[in-house]
């Protein structure tokens, strides 16, 4: 027995409407089609939250306003719904920066655009805002395009470790407020090592009598899950075996039932070797993936 | 250990009762002894149902969840009454054990606001579980969000020297503040999900009093008796509130700055297996708990323990990781037992928790008997004594499948018929057939087994005449039926699940035939001893249970025939008839997975592999060392232990046994903290429905029977030690026909200090092969033995005990 490491959320619980933040949406625009697409998502959110988009823009030089709809691909009925920021310096460190500024609620963009191969699912400037960013964010994958966006369903895979279940509460807070169900998805994998984290809860390596192990692991779980995410939200558990990686699973399970949004708990960590289900997600995923930072717990 | 000292932890025990727990509950408990504790720190919500189940307090008649007495977001406060079950809402669900009001349940309200572990700020947070004293500690100091800072110190006891007593005392101070303290304790049923009673509670003067009763008739009672005091003697005004299903009784504490007040809480249960009216012995029993007081009930709780203690031992110097194993271990299985209940017996999770529903399966006579056979005899007893009551229902089980004699359930409850569900839902939604309860027959043999090695560790004639013949008999009896002579000449045994249960409806399951073989040899044993030895019970028996004469010559007849899958050639047993056939796959490839084999490979290729999912012809070396030689074990060892995925819990702790009687220590080790590790480990959650008391058993096992390597002689015991490489010093006691036997094994240099303490002479064998030595031993003698580097020395008597 002993003590568990203190593991926070890195910021705010997005969606929790905490007092100390104002209600704006960061989205980040480099004029590609791709990092557009970002915006339906934001507007979706907007809506739900009744928040206001900052589009920001960073470039040597400052745009002219009648040119910024050219530049960056946007309508004008879009751009006269957003407030539009250009500051200078470092796409990355701008970003976090008005982020900071705006005490955002999210980061809505596209994890890279078309002008660079990303490396791992990333854009130089996804990579970079990831480790520092003040909020979650959402990375919208490429080719969604322009069709509007709402949020009715939430898969949220947990890996059944603490450090994820931090993003069961503001998961469910979130899809509280877009009344959406959540579907908690957890991946037991073959080629999957045990997890160390004390209070980790993986699927059951004893099988004693089958009939009464499952349906007691999965109950625990759910306690956990529900524990975790208070007040309480209705989770529907799946669990999947799976041969191949967890972040194949997870999308083949969203490809399978389409949820609107994945959102993951991620322990800010990008080296090499590390975060590889959350950058196959990346990837592949077929919707929006959030991505809810978590500080103080090694991966 | 030092020669000339004695044994320490008999010294220890001797002492009695340490002088500190006298004051408890008002000290720090700041004087128990770490090697004795189980240290949790901090709060961490995750772990909460596993570190319930850990710091459980039970007396084998009643057992209380470690919960937290205020309760948090994942709390699960259970308190279970063995041996009372009750159907669940579900229509398929089955028996399951039922669960009482929460006794414990405690809150301190501060300017409106509860304190929670998860609300403000934790000062400081601790729970000790102390092992050698059964007590429950915990201290909590608490920072609410206004900056009050309140100081909390819990005890509780489920008292094992009167089990129908439970105990509760909290110590509440504020220490920066002054003000209205509220308190609030509460008795209701917490779980919704447990099987549902009607509660009726109601007030008898300052008594609380609920009463249920179940579907099957059965009624418990439980009476409480709570107040709040202050140091400074005053007491407080209590308000009390009946609810539906429980009640609620409330103290408004008017206190200054660090002013010190004490809640307690005495409760009585009974139920009506114990009396006809427990209501009123509940009453009864809790108006003379209150006249005694506190204290005495706390000492006299804290002596049985370092009684049970004295006779257990366990001491590992060198590796304080496997003896708090072996302790928490032992305090469970202490823990779990009722030596005067025979109606009884321990479910897979003991009293600890809800999963399993409190169901008894081959476990308690494998895994679980051994400890209180050779530590605690009438509670085996006790436990052999359920099966004995519950053989009627063998009898139906084996009528009912078309055999004559007993077919012991796979799972049992109360009344020892099947409980075992026909079907259940898999993790994908599949609704798949349960084969256990109509295949796994090697419970039969297995509680046959139990029987025998109690008898011969005991010499318990009564029992052995009065109801353990009728267990082997009717044992051996279904075992004469249940296979069929064939036209080969051999009896084989079709259509089984053995210990493993990844391969269903096999023919000749190796450990099911042997383990009959040897239930029909016993029993026509037991016949002839009868016979020669007390012919007015053999005719008695004969007689009541119809025994034909020659029915013991055609069970060695049949014993004689039995099919095995032994080749003398390989010395190798078959698993099952075509085991050899299937599937070669290498588990190293599957090393790194989380999920259960079967899992991984899917239930047909599983089936059509050699993958093994727990001791099965290993079980036999583990059980039956003696009756094969050392090349058979290890042949068998070699080739089963690689394709064994312990799938099942029950695995490690027998092939940590084996591979210690083996001499291979690396294995053993690595097997004996892969088993303590299934209930204490942080990562896995593995105890949150409860602690694992087959493997519990299983451990204690793997540490006496195979690392002491202990094994019964017909005069005595052996002693052929195989000591890890971390364990310098292992001692611990047994009892043997009435004698009581301390043991301390050193491993550098090599020694054996065998003190004798009671009772008549003993054989003692240590060693194995050419450099055994077997030495009569007198009693009240301390005698030692030395490892020359190649054999033991002579035995040297030290000194009179």
């Amino acid at each position: 027995m002993g003590q568990h490491p203190s593991v926070k959320p890195e910021s705010h619980p997005s969606g929790g409407a905490p007092a100390e933040r104002s209600s704006t949406i960061m989205v980040p625009l480099d004029g590609s089609a791709q990092a557009v697409e970002a915006l339906p998502v934001a507007q979706g959110l907007a809506k739900l939250f009744a928040a206001t988009i900052h589009v920001v823009h960073i470039a040597p030089r400052r745009i002219p306003n009648e040119e910024i709809c050219d530049t960056l691909k946007l309508t004008q009925a879009q751009l006269s719904s957003v407030i539009f920021n250009q500051p200078t310096g470092s796409p990355a460190s701008a970003i976090v920066h008005e982020a900071k500024q705006w005490k955002s609620r999210l980061i809505v963009m596209c994890p890279h655009t078309g002008e660079e191969k990303p490396v791992g699912g990333f854009g130089s400037i996804a990579q970079e805002i990831l480790p520092n960013t003040p909020c979650p964010i959402i990375l919208v994958p490429p080719g969604r395009g322009q069709r509007p966006w709402s949020l009715r369903h939430v898969l949220l895979p947990h890996d059944s470790t603490p450090t994820s279940a931090i993003a069961i509460s503001p998961v469910a807070d979130f899809a509280r407020h877009a009344r959406a169900g959540v579907t908690v998805l957890h991946v037991a994998s073959v080629a999957t090592a045990p997890v160390e984290e004390p209070g980790t809860f993986p699927a059951p390596r004893y099988m004693d009598q089958p009939h009464h192990e499952w349906p007691a692991w999965e109950r625990e779980f759910l306690d956990r899950a529900r524990a975790m995410g208070k007040p309480s939200p209705e989770f529907t558990l799946h669990t999947v075996f799976c041969t191949e990686g967890i972040g194949e699973a997870i999308v083949r399970f969203a490809s399978q039932h389409e949820p609107d949004l994945i959102a993951l708990a991620w322990r800010l960590n990008l080296e090499p070797q590390r975060a590889l289900t959350m950058r196959s997600i990346i990837r592949h995923a077929p919707c929006p993936v959030m991505i809810y930072p978590v500080r103080g717990m090694n991966a | 250990m030092d020669e000339d000292s004695p044994i320490r932890s008999s010294a220890q025990a001797e002492a009695g009762v340490t002088p500190a727990f006298r004051l408890i509950p008002f000290t720090p408990p700041l004087t128990i002894d770490p090697h004795w504790a189980l240290v949790e720190e901090g709060f961490s919500l995750a772990r909460e149902h596993e570190i319930e189940s850990i710091c459980t307090v039970a007396n084998g008649y009643v057992g209380t969840r470690g919960s937290l007495a205020e309760g948090t977001s994942l709390s699960s406060p259970a308190t279970f009454l063995a041996g009372v079950f009750e159907a669940g809402d579900e229509p398929a669900a089955s028996l399951a054990l039922v669960a009482l009001p929460d006794w414990t349940q405690f809150r301190v309200v501060v300017d409106r606001v509860p304190l929670s572990l998860e609300t403000g700020d934790i000062l400081e947070h601790r729970r000790i579980l102390d092992l050698q004293h059964g007590l429950l500690y915990r201290t909590w100091r608490h920072r609410d969000r206004t900056g009050r800072v309140t100081y909390l110190q819990f005890v509780r006891m489920v008292s094992l020297h009167d089990r129908h007593l439970l105990l509760q005392s909290i110590m509440i101070s504020p220490e920066n503040y002054g003000g209205v303290l509220a308190i609030e304790s509460s008795t209701e049923v917490q779980d919704e999900r447990m099987p549902r009673i009607q509660w009726l509670p109601k007030l008898e003067g300052e008594r609380a009093v609920i009463v249920g009763t179940t579907t099957r008739g059965v009624t418990m009672a439980m009476v409480d008796h709570s107040e709040v005091r202050s140091e400074e003697g005053r007491s407080v005004e209590r308000v009390s509130e009946v609810q539906a299903d429980g009640l609620i009784e409330r103290w408004a504490c008017s206190a200054h700055t660090s002013e010190v007040f004490r809640f307690t809480r005495l409760v009585a249960v009974y139920s009506s297996r114990d009396t006809k009216d427990p209501a009123g012995a509940a009453s009864e029993h809790l108006r003379r708990a209150q006249e005694a007081g506190l204290d005495v009930h706390i000492e006299d709780h804290a002596r049985a323990w370092e009684e049970r203690w004295r006779a257990t031992g366990l001491e590992v110097i060198g590796d304080e990781t496997a003896q708090r194993a072996l302790r928490v271990a032992a305090y469970h299985l202490i823990s779990a037992v009722n030596p005067n209940d025979e109606y009884s017996s321990i479910g897979a999770r003991g009293l600890t928790g809800p999963v399993y529903k409190g169901h008894v399966f081959w476990d308690t006579e494998i895994y679980l008997l051994p400890f209180y056979t050779f530590t605690d005899p009438p509670a085996a007893r006790a436990l052999l004594m359920y099966r004995f009551h519950t053989l009627p229902a063998a009898r139906e089980k084996a009528r009912r499948l078309g055999y004559r004699g007993a077919l012991y359930a796979w799972e049992s409850a109360d009344t020892g018929e099947d409980v075992t569900p026909d079907s259940a839902v898999a993790p994908d939604g599949r609704v798949v057939q349960i084969l256990t309860g109509t295949q796994e027959h090697h419970i039969s043999a297995d509680i046959a087994y139990a029987v025998w090695q109690y008898w011969q560790a005991t010499a318990d004639e009564d029992f052995f005449v009065a109801a353990g013949l009728d267990i082997l008999i009717e044992t051996a009896r279904f075992w004469a039926t249940r296979g069929r002579l064939e036209p080969d000449g051999r009896y084989h045994i079709r259509a089984v699940i053995g210990p493993d249960e990844y391969h269903e409806t096999v023919d000749d399951n190796a450990y099911t035939n042997v383990m009959a073989q040897w239930n029909l040899e016993r029993a026509a044993d037991a016949m002839e001893w009868l016979r020669i030895n007390r012919a007015d019970a053999w005719r008695a028996i004969s007689d009541r249970l119809h025994i034909k004469p020659d029915e013991p010559t055609s069970w060695r007849r049949l014993a004689e025939v039995m099919t095995t899958g032994f080749d003398p050639r390989s010395n190798l047993f078959e698993q099952f008839a075509g085991f050899f056939q299937l599937e070669d796959l290498d588990l190293e490839a599957y090393r790194a997975r989380t999920l259960p084999i079967d899992i991984v490979l899917g239930h047909e290729r599983t089936q059509k592999s050699k993958v093994i999912k727990q001791a099965d012809v290993v079980a036999l070396s583990a059980l039956l060392w003696d009756r094969f030689p050392y090349v058979v074990h290890e042949a068998n060892f070699r080739y089963y232990e690689p394709r064994t995925a312990h799938g099942s819990s029950l695995s490690p702790a027998f092939h940590a046994l084996v591979a210690a009687r083996l001499g291979d220590i690396r294995l053993a080790a690595q097997y004996f903290q892969q088993a303590a590790e299934v209930d204490l480990a942080t990562h896995m959650g593995n105890a949150a429905g409860g602690m694992h008391m087959a493997t519990l058993g299983g451990l204690w096992q793997a540490a006496v029977f195979g690392i002491a390597g202990i094994r019964l002689r017909d005069d005595g015991l052996v002693i052929d030690p195989h000591l890890p490489l971390t364990w310098k010093q292992w001692s611990f006691g047994l009892q043997w026909r009435g004698r009581k036997v301390t043991i301390a094994l050193s491993r550098e240099p090599g020694s054996v200090i065998v003190d004798l303490q009671t009772g008549g002479p003993m054989t003692i064998e240590l060693g194995e092969g050419a450099e055994k030595t077997v030495t009569q031993m007198e009693p009240r003698c301390r005698y030692i033995a030395h490892w020359t580097g190649s054999r033991w020395d002579e035995w040297q008597v030290k000194l009179q005990l």
